[in-house]
C-alpha cells in the first residue's frame, strides 16, 4: 500500500505562478470569430433578402438576437482569455484554461516528443503565434497554447529543445519574460 | 546462413533475397489488402454490376481471373524486386515495390521487438516471416517472409545483441535459450469463451453493412417466406407464422455472428502458449499463423484488465499489455492491429492475479484498497443522466397519451447504471520497493482497470467546475502513451497530490520509460 504522503515536500503545481497570455491574445480571438461572424450573418441577410415569409416571421427575433449573440462571445472570449495563463518551470510546463470547466495541464518536458509552431494570417499580422507541444499516446497535441508571441514561442521551444532530464539549471527566468 | 536465402552482390552492400516460395506470402498479403482497402472503393462498380450488367455469371468469371492472373503478376514481380541487406551500419535496408520503388531503412536501435511467424502456407517448407516492429509505426515494420527459423532467429539474436551492447542496462532475450520461470496455456475451449465476450462479431456485421439491403430482400424472399410456409403447415399457425419466421431468422443471424466470432477467436489465439522470464513475455499464438511475440516488460505503458458483460457471466477477465503508441487513436488501433499488444484473450480472476504478479509481485486484486469518488459525483450523475432524462419521457408521456409508469421505469434503470458506473470508480496507489504504481478502476456492467508506474505518465491535468471547486474537489486526467487513467471528484488535496507526485516521478527518474 502506498503509505509515504507526507514524506516529500513536493513542489506543488497549484502555487505556480502563471503568466498571462500576450497582450493582442484577446484581439486575435475577437478576430477569429468576426471571421465566423460576418459570413453568418450575410448568410441570414441572404435567407431575409430572398425568403420574404421567413424575413417576416423571424428578422425582429435576428435583429435582437444576433447582436446579443456576439456581445455574449466577445464577454465569453474575454474572461477565457483572462482565465488563461502559462508557466514554464525547470521540468515541465504548465498552462490554464477553462471558463466552465478550468483545466490546469501540466507536461512535463522530458516527454516532449514534438512541437509545433502555428501562425495563421490574423496571427502573423499581429506577431502571434500557437505552440503546440506532443507526447506519446494522446489524441492531438497534450498542450496547445494560443496568443503567445511569436518571440515567446520560439524561446519556449528552444528551451524544450535544450532540455535535458538530469540539468537542474535555473532556466525559469524565461517565464517572466 | 541459411540456404532458402540466396545471395547476390550489387554494389558495396551485400544484397541477399528471400526464399521464392515468399511469392506465397506475397499473394495472402495483397489478397488481405485487396479485400481490407480496395473492396470498399470497388463498392460503386459493384453496385453497377449487380443492376446493370445482363450475362452476370460470365463477366464475374472473367473479372475474378483477371484479378488472380493481375495478383500472381504483381507478387512475381513484387518478390522479384523485393531484397533486403543489413548494413555495415546496423541497419536492415528493404528495396521493394513494383510501380513505385521504396527503399526502407530500419536501424537496429529501432527495432523493439523481432517476431517470428509461422503461416500455415509455409509449414510444409519449414520456413517463417521475420517481422521487426518498431516503435509504434506500421509504416515503419518491416517483414522479411519466408526465412528459415534459424535465420530469423539469428537475425534477433544479432539485433539484441547490438541493442545490449548500446543500453547496458536493458535486459536483453534471447529466444533460442528462452526457458520460461512462468508458463501459462489456454485452451481452445476458453479461447472459444473470448469469442462470445468480444466485439469481433460486431466487427463482423459492421463488414457488411453495405450489403444489408441486398442481405435484408434476399432473406425476405428466399428464407423468410419459406420458414413462415413451414409454420403455417407443419404446425398449423396460421396467425403468428409471420412472427416466428421472424424470431427464428434473426436467432439464426445472431448465431451466425456468434460462430463467426468464436472462428476469429480461434484463428487469432488457437493453441495459446504464454511465457514469461527475465521481465520478458513471450506468446505463440495463431490458427493459420503461428505468430510469436515478444514483448520486454520496460516497453509495457500500462496492463489493462477488463471485464464485459458476457466476461461477468463467464468469470472470465481479458489482459492487454499495451506499448506506446504515438500519434493519437489511429496509431492505437494500428499498434493493436499490428500485434504489438500482448492480449490474454480468457482468463479467471486467479491467473490475472497470477500473470500480473509475473510482472507486478505485489499484485493481487483481492487486495486493493480502492478510494472512490466523492457522492456529489453520484449526485451530479443521477441529477443529468437519470432525472433529467426521466422527466422528458414524462412529458413525452403526457404529450403522446402513453402510461406515465413508463418514465418511472426509465428512471429507476438510469438511477440504477448511473450508480453502478459511480461505485465502480477507484483509484489505489501502491509502493513496491521504491517504485509507485497506481490502479483506476471503472465501468459500469463491466470493469475496468489500469495498471501503470507513475513514471510513466505523459503528462497530468485536473478539471474541475465552479461548483466543484467550491466542494473542494477536482477530477484527475492523467494521460499515458497507452491511453489514459480518469479519476472524476475527488478531494481536491488527493487530486493535488497525486498530480504533483506523477509529475515527481516522471521528472526525476532516470529509468527509460519507452
Amino acid at each position: 500500500m502506498f503509505d509515504n504522503q507526507q514524506v516529500m515536500d513536493l513542489p506543488k503545481h497549484s502555487e505556480i505562478q502563471l503568466n498571462p497570455l500576450a497582450d493582442k491574445a484577446l484581439l486575435h480571438v475577437q478576430l477569429n470569430w468576426l471571421a465566423f461572424y460576418i459570413p453568418f450573418c450575410a448568410v441570414l441577410f441572404a435567407v431575409c433578402y430572398f425568403n420574404e415569409a421567413f424575413a417576416n416571421k423571424a428578422q425582429t427575433y435576428l435583429l435582437i438576437g444576433v447582436p446579443i449573440l456576439i456581445l455574449l462571445s466577445m464577454l465569453y472570449n474575454a474572461l477565457s482569455i483572462k482565465l488563461q495563463g502559462f508557466a514554464l518551470r525547470n521540468h515541465d510546463i504548465a498552462f490554464k484554461k477553462g471558463v466552465i470547466w478550468q483545466q490546469i495541464t501540466i507536461l512535463p518536458l522530458a516527454r516532449v516528443q514534438h512541437m509545433e509552431i502555428h501562425q495563421g494570417p490574423i496571427e502573423r499580422k499581429l506577431k502571434l503565434a500557437s505552440l503546440k507541444l506532443f507526447s506519446a499516446g494522446g489524441v492531438s497535441a497534450d498542450l496547445q497554447i494560443s496568443g503567445l508571441t511569436h518571440e515567446q514561442c520560439k524561446n519556449i521551444r528552444q528551451f524544450v529543445q535544450n532540455y535535458r532530464q538530469d540539468d537542474t539549471p535555473a532556466q525559469v527566468e524565461l517565464a517572466n519574460e | 546462413m541459411s540456404n532458402t536465402i540466396s545471395q547476390e552482390q550489387s554494389s558495396s552492400l551485400h544484397w541477399q533475397k528471400v526464399s521464392p516460395w515468399a511469392v506465397l506470402y506475397f499473394v495472402v498479403y495483397f489478397s488481405v489488402r485487396f479485400v481490407k482497402d480496395g473492396l470498399l472503393n470497388l463498392l460503386p462498380m459493384l453496385v453497377v454490376f449487380v443492376t446493370q450488367v445482363e450475362n452476370k455469371l460470365f463477366w464475374a468469371q472473367v473479372a475474378g481471373a483477371i484479378a488472380i492472373v493481375t495478383l500472381l503478376i504483381y507478387s512475381i514481380l513484387y518478390y522479384i524486386n523485393f531484397k533486403f541487406c543489413i548494413s555495415d551500419d546496423h541497419e536492415i535496408l528493404l528495396n521493394k515495390g513494383v510501380f513505385k520503388k521504396e527503399r526502407l531503412t530500419l536501424k537496429f536501435s529501432r527495432v523493439q521487438n523481432v517476431n517470428i511467424a509461422e503461416p500455415f502456407y509455409f509449414t510444409p517448407v519449414n520456413l517463417v516471416n521475420c517481422i521487426f516492429d518498431a516503435a509504434g509505426s506500421v509504416t515503419q515494420e518491416a517483414v522479411l517472409p519466408g526465412v528459415t527459423k534459424a535465420y530469423a532467429q539469428q537475425m534477433r539474436k544479432q539485433i539484441f545483441a547490438f541493442k545490449a551492447q548500446q543500453q547496458p542496462d536493458e535486459q536483453t532475450p534471447s529466444s533460442e535459450h528462452f526457458e520460461a520461470e512462468n508458463s501459462l496455456r489456454i485452451s481452445n475451449k476458453e479461447i472459444a469463451k473470448f469469442g462470445l465476450m468480444s466485439n469481433m462479431a460486431i466487427l463482423a456485421m459492421a463488414a457488411i453493412a453495405p450489403f444489408i439491403n441486398v442481405l435484408v430482400d434476399f432473406l425476405e424472399q428466399q428464407i423468410i417466406a419459406k420458414v413462415e410456409g413451414f409454420y403455417q403447415q407443419e404446425l398449423g399457425l396460421l396467425a403468428s407464422a409471420a412472427t416466428f419466421a421472424m424470431i427464428t431468422l434473426i436467432a439464426l443471424l445472431v448465431l451466425t455472428a456468434v460462430m463467426l466470432s468464436v472462428g476469429m477467436s480461434l484463428i487469432r489465439f488457437y493453441n495459446f502458449e504464454l511465457y514469461f522470464k527475465g521481465q520478458k513475455f513471450k506468446r505463440i499464438a495463431g490458427l493459420l499463423e503461428r505468430h510469436q511475440l515478444s514483448m520486454s516488460m520496460d516497453k509495457v505503458q500500462s496492463i489493462v484488465i477488463k471485464q464485459n458483460l458476457m466476461g461477468r457471466l463467464l468469470k472470465r477477465f481479458t489482459v492487454e499489455c499495451l506499448q506506446a503508441s504515438s500519434g493519437g487513436i489511429a496509431a492505437g488501433v494500428a499498434a493493436k492491429k499490428n500485434k504489438q499488444t500482448l492480449v490474454l484473450p480468457v482468463l479467471n480472476s486467479e491467473q490475472v492475479d497470477s500473470v500480473c504478479q509475473w510482472i507486478y509481485p505485489w499484485f493481487n486484486s483481492k487486495k486493493l484498497q480502492f478510494n472512490g469518488a466523492e457522492p456529489a459525483l453520484l449526485y451530479k450523475n443521477l441529477s443529468f443522466y437519470a432525472l433529467i432524462p426521466s422527466a422528458i419521457v414524462l412529458l413525452g408521456c403526457y404529450l403522446g397519451d402513453f402510461n406515465a409508469w413508463l418514465s418511472l421505469g426509465v428512471l429507476l434503470i438510469l438511477a440504477g447504471l448511473v450508480t453502478l458506473a459511480y461505485q465502480r470508480y477507484g483509484y489505489y496507489l501502491h509502493e513496491d520497493n521504491g517504485r509507485f504504481y497506481m490502479v483506476v478502476r471503472k465501468g459500469m456492467i463491466g470493469v475496468h482497470y489500469r495498471v501503470f508506474e507513475l513514471y510513466k505518465a505523459q503528462s497530468a491535468r485536473s478539471i474541475s467546475t465552479y461548483f466543484m471547486r467550491r466542494a473542494g474537489l477536482k477530477s484527475l486526467y492523467i494521460q499515458l502513451a497507452s491511453g489514459f487513467a480518469f479519476m472524476p471528484y475527488i478531494k481536491q488535496q488527493d487530486a493535488d497530490y497525486i498530480i504533483d507526485f506523477t509529475l515527481y516521478q516522471a521528472e526525476s527518474t532516470q529509468r527509460n520509460w519507452m
